[in-house]
């Protein structure tokens, strides 16, 4: 199968003020994988995920320097931040679904992009719900307030909300780390089908989590990659001593 | 034995022994003496907050007076009157809402002495209109003689409306609104539904001059309804008895009046009940008789009529109107203004000194006292701008003053939304714009209505901003410049001049009663909106 390159990041240098928070960071992130992040807490793996679809740019204090390259186009002068942030979608650490009803909640970015057809929404809000597999658990309540779900439910949502703005890229910030052992088996599965259509990184604390879900594994030390590669390689054979310390549990 | 006793066996009612030290004792009193004196405070705070609400609604819904009268509260709705046949009666037109009046009322009413209107009787603000039948020769003269006694008039005066005939007399009483005719009793067995009969108090108490001495620091006043009472019964054989000096009370017959006059005249402590137009044309004293008047304070023509005469008479219902325009205004000025400030320092602003700066500003200005913003509209909206004392030089006053609430409190409820909607919005690709609109104001709105609601508040409850900037007049608002009066003024000015004690709680009542409404109005919006969005 041939796998292109999505996002081309090179010599990523991102400082918090005066704090350098990541160093020559260079990866590449190939079309429908799972690209896992690992590493300490600290060692700047949040902030690499932000930084891909310019989430960073709500904090004043941080500068950039370096290419990140989203289908070979440089994401801060070839891309419309609105633009990228469509393609390039992401699920955050807390479920935050938005006060209001759950069709509202998948309806949402679809509408801010100018879909105002009452049946297509309905169409997206459905297709979104069923990727996410919630459909069959709302579909008797899609509008009551989104607020009223179990939290893999309101995860899950997220997911789908994503989903609705027909991303190409999805980016998750440690999404199972607030959910129970249940809830997140059944994202992990979601996340298994969702990679035959999206490209998906994801941030993760939990090792085991990253050896089920991801192909390749990047792992972060100190604000620089230690170690990148295919999963497999990461946790069985190990190029670098430090990333066998963390993955055989000495720190972390 | 019953089967249930055997199955439930009696528990012992012997102490059982709890395991404890002196140290687990003394803490438990302590809890105790604590969770008795926080009892007691909280009970201390919902006594007074519901003696305090409670005395403002029973003296706002109810009044309950003792007025004085020159006659006795004795009310006659057929008149029996010396020298004439018929006895006689009064008839009103159905829309004046007097039931009985002084005989002193009828003569002022029937000779124009003042611009006569019923308010002077009831606070109905309504032009009272007599009417007399021409025809009736010696039955209207007779009638003449008793309203107008003592007064040395020819004639009706020209204002009283002339009819040839009774039944004349009673269609144009039904047909006129605060008319007031008279009619023989004979005429008046059958009256239409539009005309009802007035009751007349005539009886004074008329006394010997020495009963209104001053004697050992003592002297007669006034009379009480009940001692009026007792004294016509013939109870009383000593003035002391009913607050009077050490005077021996002698009760005079009114039967043969020129005789019981001399009588009375020359006889120390002599009194004798009468009609009251003997003690103006023989020239003796009266003493006043308390009469217990009660009913409803707050009724629904206070609501719903106009104020007249300075709000003595009719209702409050163009300063109840006008409130609500100041309450409209203001809002509809401020909340947009506040609100978008509150955005700004919020969202957009950069966290610097100079929002510390703007913070401190709107924290100091919410506290200042309302009469600086009140001097700063007279000598800024009124006099520098141009505006005029009115509605629109006191709504932006009022505005500038309930301004820094709204920032603050809308600033709270946009600083409470959490920063995961704004990302997740943001990470949607929605923009800035979008995000705030659709997800951060809606979070918020909670907080920024309950901010408005304040605001409501404090302009309802305002007065001394108002009084330097929208005057006094107690007509409905007619345009920006006009004068007019709200709720609060209007009863700092009731109050403050005297005009009416009952009316300014009754004012009170309709203010309290406002707040309380628009408390629960913005609860049980909030408990929507909270539902709504399931937060």
């Amino acid at each position: 199968m041939d796998k292109t390159t999505k996002i081309n990041v090179k010599d990523l240098n991102l400082f918090y003020g005066d704090f350098q928070a990541l160093h020559n960071v260079s990866m590449d992130i190939r079309e429908k994988e799972v690209t896992a992040l690992i590493g300490p807490s600290g060692c700047g793996k949040s902030t690499f995920l932000r930084t891909l679809n310019r989430m960073n740019d709500l904090i004043d204090i941080v500068k950039i320097d370096g290419d990140i390259n989203y289908d070979d186009k440089d994401i801060y002068s070839q891309w419309d931040v609105i633009e990228l942030r469509k393609k390039v979608g992401m699920v955050f650490q807390k479920p935050n679904p938005f006060p209001m009803s759950i069709f509202d909640n998948i309806a949402y970015g679809p509408r801010t992009h100018g879909i105002k057809n009452k049946a297509i929404l309905s169409d997206i809000v459905e297709k979104s719900l069923q990727q996410a597999s919630l459909w069959e658990e709302v579909k008797d309540r899609l509008h009551k307030p989104a607020l009223g779900l179990s939290g893999g439910q309101q995860q899950r949502l997220c997911i789908a909300r994503v989903l609705a703005v027909e991303p190409d890229v999805v980016l998750m910030d440690e999404p199972t780390s607030a959910l129970d052992p249940i809830s997140t088996s059944r994202i992990e599965d979601l996340i298994d089908e969702l990679k035959q259509n999206y490209t998906i990184v994801i941030v993760t604390h939990n090792m085991q989590q990253a050896g089920r879900i991801s192909d390749k594994t990047a792992f972060f030390l100190h604000g620089k990659i230690e170690e990148f590669g295919p999963t497999d390689e990461i946790f069985f054979n190990p190029s670098s001593p430090k990333t066998e310390e963390y993955i055989s549990g000495k720190f972390g | 034995m019953s089967s249930a006793e055997v199955l439930n066996p009696p528990v012992s009612k012997g102490r059982k022994e709890v395991v404890s030290s002196p140290q687990s004792r003394k803490l438990r009193m302590q809890e105790k003496v604590a969770k008795g004196i926080i009892w007691g405070l909280a009970a201390l705070t919902i006594a007074i907050l519901v003696w305090i609400v409670g005395y403002l609604m029973v003296k706002g819904l109810r009044y309950n007076n003792m007025t004085p009268y020159n006659v006795t509260p004795y009310v006659e709705r057929v008149i029996d009157l010396d020298g004439t046949e018929d006895d006689l009666v009064f008839i009103i037109n159905r829309g004046v809402r007097e039931q009985d009046i002084e005989v002193d009322g009828l003569r002022t009413l029937f000779n124009k002495r003042r611009n006569e209107n019923w308010g002077f009787y009831n606070e109905q603000n309504l032009r009272a209109q007599p009417v007399v039948n021409e025809n009736a020769g010696d039955f209207s003269v007779q009638v003449k003689d008793f309203i107008l006694a003592g007064e040395d008039l020819d004639d009706y005066r020209g204002y009283v409306e002339k009819a040839s005939s009774w039944d004349e007399v009673i269609s144009y009483v039904g047909g006129t609104e605060g008319a007031i005719g008279f009619l023989p009793a004979s005429e008046a067995a059958d009256l239409p539904r539009d005309v009802k009969v007035l009751g007349v108090r005539r009886k004074a108490i008329a006394v010997n001059p020495s009963v209104l001495m001053i004697k050992d620091s003592r002297m007669l006043r006034e009379l009480t309804d009940k001692q009026a009472e007792k004294i016509a019964a013939g109870e009383v054989s000593n003035w002391m008895e009913v607050g009077g000096t050490d005077l021996p009370l002698t009760l005079l017959d009114s039967e043969n009046i020129e005789v019981n006059m001399e009588a009375l005249q020359s006889t120390e402590g002599a009194v004798m009940l009468t009609d009251y137009r003997y003690v103006a044309e023989y020239g003796v004293r009266s003493v006043p008789v308390l009469r217990h008047e009660t009913g409803w304070n707050l009724t629904w023509h206070f609501i719903t009529e106009a104020p007249a005469r300075s709000g003595q008479w009719g209702g409050i219902s163009y300063i109840i109107i006008n409130t609500f325009f100041l309450i409209l205004f203001t809002i509809l000025f401020s909340a947009p203004v506040g609100v978008m400030a509150a955005i700004y320092m919020v969202e957009y602003a950069k966290q610097g000194r100079l929002m510390r700066i703007l913070r401190m500003g709107t924290e100091t200005l919410s506290g200042i006292p309302s009469i600086v913003f009140g001097l700063f509209g007279f000598i800024f909206f009124v006099r520098i701008l141009g505006m005029g004392i009115g509605f629109i030089s006191s709504t932006l006053t009022v505005t500038l003053m309930v301004l820094p609430t709204i920032i603050r409190t809308s600033e709270e409820a946009l600083k409470s939304v959490p920063q995961s909607f704004r990302e997740g919005s943001l990470a949607l690709g929605a923009t800035k714009l979008q995000t705030i609109i659709k997800v951060v104001l809606p979070a918020a709105s909670p907080g920024i209505l309950t901010g408005i609601i304040l605001a409501v508040g404090r302009t309802v409850g305002e007065t001394a901003v108002l009084i330097y900037t929208l005057g006094s007049n107690y007509d409905l608002v007619s345009g920006p410049s006009s004068s007019a009066r709200v709720l609060s003024l209007h009863l700092y000015m009731l109050f403050s001049e005297a005009l009416s004690f009952d009316r300014t709680f009754a004012t009170g009542a309709v203010l309290v009663i406002l707040i309380l409404l628009t408390n629960f109005s913005a609860t049980f919006m909030m408990k929507r909106m909270n539902k709504n969005s399931g937060m």
